[in-house]
């Protein structure tokens, strides 16, 4: 178990160096020089060289590459050539903001997927289990955004119950904070909680047909009571990679939903950033969102062989 | 019983992908209106006449602009899920196939799939669209590329089922060689999977274009598109809902129709749900 | 310190997503003000610093407010004393003694006197690096004469000159306050920054130190929205009290109940420029140009585009300029005409625009109008400001643009053939300068003359001028009826 974990955790890090290595390359391929945009139209080519060397920019790529990504190892993520800010502190608020979004909204579809799923599995031939079924089918064919926009509608414009967007900080005023998130979280949540109860259910009905799961109902014991000892841990198997996998949608949708809110997230600042040509903030954005999907990857494939130590061996 | 209702599932979803791509088609020789044309006198017409579903501001026939807007998004789903189909499978299966004495391919496979996997389709749009321009193009690949790594996922772990049963075992203690296991014992088996996966990655791909169009960074105006569409009329919400509904609508039908397809093709596909029905 | 803080949240990130472990959240800075307006606003500035920094964002927030100049320009467009008590020019119109205030502050403890005078105004031609700054080029030098009395000398009389120093290019900074103006600006106005949140607000704070009367609101909280949809709802909902210009007039019946809210509606500065490329084919062919002109409908173009809010004006003064007349009747909508200018050719032309409501629906009407005449416009919408700024504005890679010129009195900028216009007609250049030079009644003359000569040579074609929409709360006071100063001044706003 050391062992594969050392290994997998030298992978991590080997993706994330060429993650890396992606980005930048992606960024320099950008046409404009950030020291000739900072001064403007009619600036002077001294100015834009002394700008230049202060940027770094004047460098050859791998060493302005090298520099970044060494910053990046200790939480450097350098100083922005539009705002002449430093960018670090700005990713870590905006990151606090969005992993508190993606994270209520993940527990929101959970809530949702895992009992939905199940009971949609155990009683799939009812018409119960079917209503479930149809229901998440119509779940998932709604866009985050739209959901958004009607929950504002409805619960901000209409009821005048909760805030129509914006984000309050917990450490200003905890209540408001969580009333400011429900409607992202159940925008985000909801639909992501429909996409999860296919797969729940799928997962589980895989494990009920299962050899094993039918000796154990065979001797005796009731169906849920058999799936909880035997067929749960299976059944997680594929749950815990399709939850892997709907990250990066989830991601998708926060950015929509933090628009939609007006939520300062992280997917803000990197629409900011695009926006207002700030390649070192949109360079660290991405950074910081790629890295996070490949730790979440990292965490899964642990998960992975924890739960079933057979996958160790394939690996 | 629960067989006619799967294959209820699979008709309804049929129907309606059916009634998208032929809406689609028809745009191509006939659309109600110009969907472009841009009539003052028409602002905000309400439905009826020679205009099924009413105008939006620009006076713009919505009937129009809906069937127009089925074809950018079928041209998006396809395109994407094409590239990710196209690209995905072979490197799951490879992956998925490659012997214990070749762990490094298969490792090398995933590892890399996992990279362009943590790039997610928004961000990749976003990339793009600052070197090239936003478009429906750069949409298209962004979202294609974005699912490369889901399909070479689902491909690699059914792949891997497939090579631990017996019959495999067996071929392959006969001396056949990879490719042929491929063609002969993975991808039939490991098809129904792929299927339910462009199912899905078909109306994810529709939800992305539709978000993408929304934040400004998919297909250009005046080019109709139902993301677009939709973010326009959020300033008519109150007024004219129904501008907003529309749109709403048809992602959503699309959407519910590819999932249905998909589910209803894996049951129907599936050999191990028939016996087990059976 | 808070770098580590981005690995820990992402841990928090990782923890909390799979299977194995719960996560926690992350925290956010700040603290929220008592007794305060907020305002939304739709372009949040990249920076604090209009003195190298385009865009009307930051005179918007900051002038008035945080920086004041010697003088301001009043609601009716008069110019009014500021830092200045009063100011005495020569005979030859050449030489402006100004009479400082006193016991005046800058936000930091400095006092203001004619050094900063002379420092702030120097600091124009050396430091700025605007396009506007040539409107100062006519300044010979800047003289103390004791520390409440500034001297200006001009190189020639200008009647823009005054007017110009109620701009941005006016603002008093402090000789010891302009080391980080893009984060820290040092002004002497009735507020002070408070605090910043990047892509969020900026609170502004009441200025303890202001020699002046003191503001209504305490805190001025300037809220950013990049969607309109959302700014609507913060209004309707009560996150905002105010919002500075609607970007979404076709939602204006949400505020109409009278018993909540309060709509102003008068006019602004900003002509929405269909901009022509003067300066490459097709449209450096004056016919081509005309034909564009012709072509557009513009009635319909600001009831389809902006629900008929605006005003239609025809070339680039706005009504509440002295030199005012309505050209809309130079190029009444003909597109038959417009076919006959074009001789029977078609085009196919790069429209690239910012990524503005305003914008993205005009573009969609001119293109569907200049497509009845064989003119095919394809749309590219960049984001603005800074790629906009770069590929259009600076490079001038585009032959159609549109854009909403804010700037007062800023049809000089025709004058400039380097503007991305690249319009070059000498008689206009002569017609701005004896306008600037001669009598109030000349310069007048002049700028009519300059006017009309600018729609006849169709340097351009107007939209429309943008309409000044603001709703507010129900009882919030003091809201400006028209826009035409380049800031939004806060100083008269109050909440009842």
């Amino acid at each position: 178990m050391i062992v594969y974990l050392l290994k997998r955790l030298a992978v991590l890090l080997a993706s994330v160096a060429a993650a890396g290595v992606a980005v930048f390359a992606f960024m320099a391929v950008l046409p404009g020089d950030p020291a000739e945009i900072a001064l403007g139209v009619n600036a002077t080519p001294e100015a834009v060289a002394e700008l230049r060397a202060r940027f770094g920019t004047d460098r050859p790529p791998a060493a302005q590459f090298l520099d970044w990504f060494g910053g990046l190892a200790h939480g450097d993520f350098g100083t922005s050539y539009v705002t002449s800010s430093p960018i670090g502190p700005q990713i870590a608020e905006r990151l606090g903001v969005t992993t508190v979004l993606v994270l209520g909204g993940m527990v929101v579809a959970l809530i949702v997927a895992v009992p939905a799923g199940t009971f949609a599995a155990v009683h799939h031939r009812d018409p119960l289990g079917a209503a479930i079924s149809a229901v998440s089918q119509v779940g998932i064919a709604i866009p985050a955004f739209l959901a958004g926009i009607l929950l504002v509608f409805v619960f901000a414009v209409k009821a005048q119950a909760l805030p129509s967007g914006g984000y309050v900080p917990i450490a200003d005023d905890p209540a408001e904070w969580l009333r400011s998130l429900l409607l992202p979280w159940l925008s985000l949540g909801l639909v992501q909680g429909a996409v999860l109860t296919r797969y729940v259910r799928s997962a589980v009905l895989d494990v009920m047909r299962e050899d094993y799961l039918r000796t154990a109902r065979a001797k005796g014991r009731g169906r849920m009571g058999a799936l909880w000892r035997h067929g749960l841990r299976n059944a997680s198997i594929p749950v815990v990679t399709v939850l892997g996998l709907q990250l990066a949608t989830l991601l998708i949708g926060a950015v929509v939903v933090e628009r939609v809110f007006v939520i300062p997230g992280l997917g803000d600042l990197l629409l900011n950033g695009v926006a207002g040509r700030d390649l070192l903030l949109v360079q660290g954005v991405v950074m910081v969102l790629v890295a996070a999907v490949l730790l979440i990857n990292f965490v899964v494939d642990v998960c992975y062989a924890v739960l079933d130590p057979r996958l160790r061996g394939a690996r | 019983m629960s067989g006619r209702r799967l294959n209820l599932g699979l008709v309804t979803g049929g129907a309606l992908v059916g009634v998208v791509v032929a809406a689609a088609l028809v745009s191509f020789v006939w659309t109600p209106h110009d969907p472009t044309l841009v009539d003052a006198a028409g602002k905000l017409r309400e439905p009826g006449g020679g205009y099924l579903l009413g105008a939006d501001k620009f006076g713009r026939d919505t009937l129009s602009q809906l069937m127009v807007g089925a074809r950018t998004t079928l041209y998006v789903g396809v395109v994407a899920v094409g590239i990710a189909a196209v690209v995905g499978t072979p490197l799951g299966v490879a992956a998925g196939m490659a012997p214990r004495s070749r762990g490094w391919l298969s490792e090398l496979i995933m590892r890399v799939n996992d990279l362009v996997f943590a790039f997610p389709a928004l961000l990749l749009a976003v990339m793009l669209g600052a070197v090239y321009g936003a478009g429906t193009l750069t949409a298209m690949i962004a979202i294609g590329v974005a699912t490369v790594p889901a399909f070479a996922r689902v491909a690699r772990a059914a792949t891997m089922q497939v090579m631990v049963t017996d019959y495999v075992l067996a071929a392959r203690a006969a001396g056949r060689r990879g490719p042929a296991i491929a063609v002969r014992h993975v991808l039939p088996n490991i098809g129904s999977v792929l299927i339910v996966q462009a199912s899905v990655s078909f109306a994810i791909a529709i939800l992305a274009e539709a978000a993408l169009s929304f934040l400004g960074f998919g297909t250009r105006p005046p080019t109709p598109s139902w993301g677009r569409m939709l973010q326009e009329s959020q300033e008519l919400l109150f007024s004219t809902p129904r501008l907003a509904l529309w749109p709403g609508l048809a992602i959503a039908l699309a959407v519910l129709g590819f999932n249905l397809l998909g589910d209803g093709l894996r049951d129907h596909l599936d050999p191990k749900l028939r016996s087990a029905r059976g | 310190m808070r770098r580590i803080g981005i690995w820990i949240a992402l841990g928090g990130l990782l923890l909390g997503t799979a299977a194995c472990g719960g996560g926690s959240g992350g925290r956010s800075g700040g603290t929220a003000a008592k007794e305060s307006l907020s305002v939304g606003f739709v372009a949040e500035p990249a920076n604090l610093d209009f003195t190298s920094t385009e865009g009307a964002a930051i005179p918007q927030a900051l002038l008035v407010n945080v920086y004041e100049g010697l003088v301001k320009l009043d609601q009716d467009g008069r110019i009014q004393p500021l830092l200045a008590e009063k100011w005495d020019v020569s005979p030859d119109r050449k030489t402006y003694t100004f009479t400082l205030r006193k016991n005046v502050t800058f936000s930091s403890g400095a006092p203001f006197t004619a050094d900063d005078v002379v420092f702030s105004l120097g600091r124009v031609r050396t430091d700025w690096k605007l396009k506007i700054k040539s409107q100062f080029d006519v300044i010979d030098k800047v003289d103390k004469k004791d520390d409440t009395t500034a001297v200006v000398t001009l190189k020639r009389p200008s009647n823009g000159f005054l007017y110009a120093l109620a701009t941005r290019l006016g603002a008093m900074f402090s000789r010891t306050g302009v080391a980080d103006l893009a984060n820290k600006p040092v002004g002497t106005g009735p507020y002070q920054l408070g605090a910043w949140k990047r892509g969020d607000s900026i609170r502004l704070d009441a200025n303890p130190k202001y020699w002046g009367t003191k503001p209504a609101a305490g805190t001025v909280t300037l809220k950013y929205f990049k969607d309109a949809t959302a700014m609507n709802n913060a209004l309707l909902t009560g996150g905002i009290d105010v919002i500075s210009s609607v970007q979404a007039p076709e939602s204006l019946q949400q505020f109409a109940d009278p018993n909540r809210f309060t709509t102003v509606e008068g006019t602004t500065n900003g002509e929405v420029v269909l901009s022509l490329n003067n300066g490459r084919p097709p449209f450096d062919d004056k016919k081509a140009r005309q034909a564009v002109r012709y072509a557009i409908d513009h009635k319909a173009l600001l009831d389809t585009a902006w629900a008929g809010r605006g005003k239609l004006i025809g070339s680039m003064v706005p009504p509440t300029d002295p030199w005012y007349e309505d050209r809309t009747g130079d190029y009444p909508y003909d597109p038959a005409k417009a076919k006959e200018l074009l001789g029977g050719k078609t085009y196919t032309v790069k429209m690239r625009i910012p990524n503005l409501p305003y914008a993205v629906a005009s573009a969609q009407v001119v293109k569907s109008q200049l497509a009845q005449v064989g003119i095919t416009a394809d749309i590219e919408p960049l984001e603005f400001p800074a790629r906009w700024l770069d590929v259009v504005f600076k490079q001038g890679d585009y032959d159609m643009s549109i854009i909403n010129h804010v700037e007062p009195r800023d049809m000089g900028i025709f004058a400039d053939k380097s503007y991305y216009f690249r319009y070059d007609n000498p008689a206009f250049g002569k017609l701005l300068a004896s306008a600037d030079e001669g009598s109030e009644q000349q310069q007048t003359d002049d700028l009519k003359q300059a006017a009309k000569l600018l729609s006849d040579d169709a340097a351009a074609d107007w939209l429309f001028l943008f309409p000044n929409l603001i709703v507010a709360k129900k009882g919030v006071t003091g809201l400006p009826q028209n826009a035409i100063a380049e800031s939004f001044d806060f100083t008269g706003l109050a909440k009842q």
